[in-house]
């Protein structure tokens, strides 16, 4: 399992597509560090000509809060295109190329196979995923301007972005179970439109919950019970977001933040959801023809 | 102890094609052919063996241990027809992944690497990125990984397809030091010549069928000729064990003739024959049949008679 985990590391890190994803990710935080930077001079220039009263702070929390969420949204969106185009081909390519053939016929059982794909696969989305959040974070607070300055504990942190990488989990869990049953093609046609319906349906809640129209926002609970993604984000953000000395939650400012607050049961329900993907990819695959 | 034991074992493919009805057993240290034309099914059959793919009904046995178990694939190599490797990694990088995947302990892996990567001629290349090999190299590795566990039972399947004539004569010769080793070699080929120059046992397959299994000598005994050269006179009748004859060229007061008997003992006897009718016999000459010959007479005799004939 070990060994077949270590080898889909080095794939991933040998091909060209991680240097490509390298320099795209390096390319997209800087575009966001420029974001934050101008935001945060053109900011002082407006927080300069109305004042320090309380409306002006919450103006400003609201604003920085929302800029820190459009960077977290965008790096969670790039992460599960990334989980799920890693993932669909990880077993299925193999067969279709013949090169599962040599590693199959070694005295290991098909279930390490899968497990050592999988791990390998979710401890480098993870990595990426982490190292995405920090830099994000680190971005937001360092080159952004002090009134942008949010105040983060560690705690918060770490229970934030233990919960930002729940998507990668599921989301190569997911791609692995499909990829042991179809081909590439198909596995990443389904995973994108399950994808795309999750972060619809993430957004049809939150209006619900603006608006107040249960339907709406039930609509989105379907959808997270379908594929907890978006729901992921959402509790991510209520993490990062909240404090429980601020009577003020920032995690309800807007589209990318969370207004309709996903349960603690959520956490559990989707870190059960990839381990059940898991547990399916092993059947599926036990006996299957290669 | 059979290395190789099946018992109708057969795979197919919701009804069709694929290989049915497989009864053998395969002893060690031969190198046992399993002759057929290209789909007649004999890469499922090692494919189904090695647990790829799960049999339709029967059952099969490597070294004793069901086949599809984790421990009945322990002692075996596999080089696979379509042989494709992961091209991003070097050869030594591949050979080390599956000295891992073999748990070969790692004070002995450099050594055995080594010692793989000279017999199969690769020496020095093996550091190069497989993405680079062509195709023969890459044969060559993937023969490297097939016995690199020094396994008891290895299965070759069309292993010389990518070869130029040196290499192939280098895989025979490799199958035969495999052999005087003790190993069991499983050769997956549709070349005649092939299967003739180096396999001791022999089954022919076709259209998803055996037909025939037996010792490669006595497949192709299927009829015995023997070209003669006589001098004095000689004429019909002859004896029964004369299945036919043919008079051929006379030059210088003496005659070619060519006897079909019924059998190969049949030819001291023909011989003897002529010397009790005081001819003299300048030459005798067995005819060995055209491979594809021999490979059409069991594909008939099987239409025919409706069984395997197992010699």
């Amino acid at each position: 399992m070990w060994t077949i985990a270590k080898l889909t590391i080095q794939e991933m890190v040998t091909k060209r597509i991680f240097l490509i994803t390298v320099v795209m990710t390096l390319i997209f935080l800087a575009l966001y560090g420029t974001a934050i930077y101008f935001a945060g001079q053109e900011g002082a220039e407006e927080v300069g000509n109305s004042g320090q009263g309380t409306e002006v702070f919450l103006m400003q929390q609201f604003i920085s809060s929302q800029l820190l969420g459009v960077g977290l949204y965008f790096s969670s969106f790039i992460t599960a295109l990334l989980a799920i185009m890693s993932s669909v081909s990880s077993i299925s390519g193999e067969v279709a190329s013949h090169q599962i053939d040599t590693w199959l016929m070694r005295p290991i059982a098909r279930s390490q196979f899968v497990l050592g794909k999988f791990i390998g696969l979710a401890f480098l989305l993870i990595a990426y995923a982490s190292s995405l959040f920090f830099g994000i974070i680190l971005l937001h607070q360092g080159i952004g301007a002090d009134w942008m300055s949010l105040d983060f504990q560690p705690l918060q942190l770490i229970k934030a972005v233990s919960v930002f990488v729940i998507q990668p989990f599921v989301l190569v869990a997911f791609g692995v179970l499909l990829s042991t049953r179809m081909t590439t093609l198909n596995a990443g046609i389904i995973s994108i439109i399950l994808y795309g319906a999750a972060f619809i349906g993430g957004f049809i809640e939150q209006f619900g919950a603006v608006i107040e129209k249960a339907s709406l926002v039930n609509i989105g609970i379907v959808m997270s019970l379908v594929f907890p993604i978006d729901s992921m984000y959402r509790k991510m953000t209520v993490f990062l977001f909240d404090t429980t000395d601020n009577p003020l939650s920032m995690a309800q400012g807007g589209m990318f933040t969370s207004i309709s607050v996903p349960g603690n049961i959520m956490i559990a329900y989707a870190v059960m959801y990839g381990a059940v993907a898991v547990l399916f990819s092993i059947y599926s695959f036990n006996k299957r023809d290669v | 102890m059979d290395v190789i034991r099946t018992n109708s074992l057969t795979k197919t493919y919701d009804g069709k094609g694929g290989i049915r009805d497989v009864t053998l057993s395969i002893g060690e240290g031969i190198v046992y052919g399993f002759l057929g034309p290209n789909g007649s099914g004999k890469s499922t059959f090692v494919r189904t063996l090695l647990g790829l793919m799960q049999p339709t009904s029967g059952e099969g046995f490597i070294l004793g241990e069901q086949i599809g178990t984790v421990k009945s694939r322990e002692q075996v190599g596999y080089l696979p027809e379509l042989f494709r490797y992961p091209d991003w990694l070097t050869g030594r990088q591949l050979l080390d992944a599956h000295a891992e995947l073999c748990k070969i302990p790692v004070r002995n892996r450099n050594k055995r690497i080594q010692e793989v990567v000279e017999l199969v001629g690769m020496a020095g290349k093996e550091k190069g990125r497989i993405s680079g090999f062509s195709k023969g190299m890459s044969q060559r590795i993937g023969l490297a990984c097939a016995i690199l566990n020094d396994p008891k039972v290895i299965f070759l399947d069309e292993p010389t397809s990518a070869l130029d004539p040196i290499g192939r004569k280098d895989v025979r010769d490799l199958m035969v030091y495999l052999r005087d080793q003790g190993k069991t070699v499983f050769l997956n080929s549709h070349l005649l010549q092939e299967v003739e120059s180096v396999c001791d046992h022999v089954s022919i397959v076709h259209e998803g069928e055996m037909i025939v299994q037996g010792p490669w000598r006595e497949l192709m005994t299927i009829e015995a000729q023997v070209e003669v050269v006589t001098e004095g006179a000689l004429a019909a009748p002859f004896p029964a064990f004369v299945v036919n004859y043919q008079k051929g060229s006379e030059q210088g007061g003496r005659t070619r003739w060519l006897f079909q008997l019924e059998q190969e003992r049949d030819i001291p006897k023909i011989l003897h024959y002529l010397s009790a009718q005081r001819v003299n016999v300048f030459e005798a000459k067995p005819i060995i049949p055209h491979l594809e010959d021999v490979f059409m007479h069991w594909v008939n005799h099987k239409k025919e008679s409706g069984y395997v004939d197992h010699r």
